[in-house]
């Protein structure tokens, strides 16, 4: 079977007045159906805009300069804007990391449920409440009647970002992007919202984006993970093989900063920091916080090579 | 004598809507006492509003008590003038969660450093350039940092900025409230070995504020939990880990993601964080508490020793490490 989204060689490119931002630098990677691939990697590794290219959202003066995005097919990229609009919210949809920003302070909790369902599912506004309240029951809000009265600030985090989500599943879309959607929420309400999504994409069979920097949480939610690193997955697997059998240096470096419990002392660290992403290199751009550069580091840019079935890393150390 | 001892400090807010005073009051920080030696560090962890932060700004005398007393070398601060005041504020120093937000945009980095070296006249002259540059070098920054802008540093340099700044007065106790939630995983490893390093060197003591147990975890000797405005646990980071003894305790140790493909997942403890202005009966935990029963309901456990100086407060102590995850 053809996986669900197919992105190859996703270039999008910032035109700045400071100059070229290659933000998602030659990305490719694919999902199956009922399938979580969680993006991972630290600030400004373009995993957002990565998401944000999908959807073909990317704000000014970001431009998507090449490469193709296939929904079952059909590349999102050639659609007109009015065909894109329609699968915006209806076959993609989007949870935010900050849940109030996402919702309508003005609007009730109903109307912002219903409103998707009019729109693309064609429902009578009755219709579209009836379903609403069913929809915050799948996503565990209690008493749904009395809440679809009720505006964003009534609720509390963990509430909203239910509701963020059943706003998102509400068409039953083939794709769902998590954008950081744990990370505003305190941490035990951070593990109810994952348990949700976990159940939900087991009962709906789900085919989700996930993207989080948070490593615990790939490792109980994802089937495979791709690591980013300024603009470029630098590596690539299943979720095991890239815990139990890590490759690049800087994925091994980003398990081993985890600070886990029961451990004392100095944690291990990555020296140095991120490349500025104006600067471009002809070399591997890990070059300079790597522990074990080699000679064709610093003039030839490593490409993503398959090491073990499935498993794929971007070093020329393999 | 500890360095810093806390006795039976309260304070609450009046609430207010848009009419105006509501007439309720949100107790955010419900008689908590705890000591801090000098050398060490006591981790305060807890979610949003357990009044973690509260805490470290009563501390530093930012805001005032409505009770109890704050013993800084024993003396207590919250009587204190602030006049009397000011040669107490270059022994505590507070270190935030946002570095951009608490460094001035329009003063350059060494002007940052060289204001708590003028105002409190610990250097002149010369010496002043020569104090601003051995301390960015101290943070792991350089001298030609020295003319730069906050904006042009990346948020773990940001950090070290902030880190300078408290460590230019010399002071003996740092607080330093949620330092690393605003990093990435690996700039927050380097300022957490920083901190650490910082702290052998000069014997600093650190309150250190988090909601991230395994954080806390990693770089305190106490850990003291606290929810809804008390605190429910208090004991070394080593015994909280390995025997909490409150079932909220338990909850916030599950709720650390396991980096682990496969490992178990317990279940995630249910319910919401109840308002701080109309909390529960009896134990404010009960209403998410999987050993509630009907005394818990009633009547509030106060915090007690269970020997060793474990303090927990919980009707049902004894009980508690059913649903602790074994990690591997």
């Amino acid at each position: 079977m053809p996986p669900r989204l197919d992105v190859e060689n996703l270039r999008s490119y910032f035109f700045t007045r400071s100059g070229l931002v290659k933000a998602v630098d030659d990305v490719s990677f694919t999902i199956n159906s009922g399938e979580t691939l969680a993006l991972v990697g630290e600030s400004g590794c373009g995993k957002s805009m990565t998401a944000l290219s999908l959807l073909r959202l990317l704000p000014e003066p970001g431009r998507v300069v090449g490469g193709e995005i296939r929904l079952d097919g059909r590349d999102l990229l050639r659609l007109p804007d009015l065909e894109m609009r329609r699968i915006r919210g209806n076959q993609i949809s989007m949870i935010f990391q900050e849940p109030m920003t996402a919702l309508n302070p003005v609007l009730r909790i109903g109307e912002q449920i219903a409103e998707v369902l009019r729109l693309h599912k064609g429902l009578t506004p009755p219709q579209a409440l009836v379903q609403a309240g069913e929809l915050l029951t799948q996503v565990g809000i209690s008493d749904p009647g009395r809440r679809l009265r009720d505006y964003p600030h009534q609720l509390s985090g963990g509430q909203r970002q239910r509701v963020v989500i059943a706003i998102a599943l509400a068409c039953d879309p083939k794709l769902l992007i998590a954008d950081e959607p744990t990370t505003a929420l305190d941490v035990t309400i951070q593990a109810q919202i994952m348990d949700l999504l976990q159940k939900l994409k087991e009962e709906r069979q789900m085919t989700t984006l996930l993207i989080t920097h948070d490593l615990g949480i790939v490792a109980s939610n994802a089937d495979r993970l791709a690591v980013m690193y300024a603009g470029q997955i630098v590596e690539t697997g299943s979720v095991e093989q890239l815990f139990n059998d890590p490759l690049h240096p800087y994925t091994q470096g980003l398990l081993d900063c985890i600070p886990r419990l029961g451990q004392k002392g100095l944690l291990p660290t990555i020296p140095g920091q991120l490349p500025g992403l104006r600067e471009h290199h002809d070399g591997c751009l890990f070059i300079d916080r790597c522990d074990m550069p080699s000679l064709p580091c610093g003039h030839q840019h490593p490409q993503l090579k398959e090491q073990n079935p499935g498993h794929w890393v971007r070093c020329w150390r393999h | 004598m500890p360095l810093l001892q806390i006795d039976n400090l309260r304070k609450s807010f009046r609430t207010s809507n848009a009419l105006g005073n509501t007439g309720a009051r949100l107790v955010a920080v419900n008689n908590i006492s705890f000591t801090l030696e000098k050398g060490e560090t006591l981790g305060l962890v807890g979610e949003s509003g357990c009044g973690k932060s509260t805490t470290g700004k009563l501390i530093m005398q930012l805001q005032k008590a409505d009770q109890g007393r704050v013993l800084f070398d024993g003396n207590d601060l919250t009587k204190l003038s602030p006049r009397q005041l000011r040669p107490f504020r270059r022994q505590m120093q507070m270190i935030f969660q946002d570095p951009f937000a608490s460094l001035n945009p329009r003063m350059t980095v060494g002007g940052i450093l060289s204001e708590p070296l003028l105002i409190h006249r610990l250097a002149t002259g010369r010496q002043v350039r020569d104090r601003v540059i051995e301390l960015l070098e101290k943070v792991g920054l350089t001298a030609e940092h020295e003319q730069r802008y906050p904006h042009e540093f990346s948020g773990g340099q940001r950090q070290r900025v902030g880190i300078a700044r408290a460590l230019a007065v010399e002071p003996q106790l740092i607080i330093a409230d949620e330092p690393v939630s605003a990093l990435d995983l690996s700039v927050q490893a380097q300022i957490l070995n920083l901190l650490q390093e910082l702290q052998r060197e000069h014997n600093l003591s650190y309150l250190f504020i988090a909601h991230d147990l395994a954080v806390i975890e990693h770089v305190s000797d106490r850990i003291a939990v606290m929810y809804l405005g008390n605190i429910v646990e208090l004991t070394s980071a080593d015994q909280l880990y390995k025997q909490p003894r409150h079932p909220y305790t338990e909850a916030l140790l599950n709720a650390v993601p396991i980096a682990e493909p496969g490992h178990p997942r317990p279940a995630p403890l249910s319910g919401e964080i109840p308002s701080p202005v109309n909390p529960p009966s009896g134990c404010y935990f009960h209403p998410r508490c999987p050993y509630a029963d009907q005394l818990c309901r009633q009547q509030a456990p106060p915090l007690a020793d269970l020997g060793d100086g474990h303090l927990v407060a919980c009707h049902h102590s004894e009980s508690v490490g059913r649903y602790l995850i074994q990690r591997r």
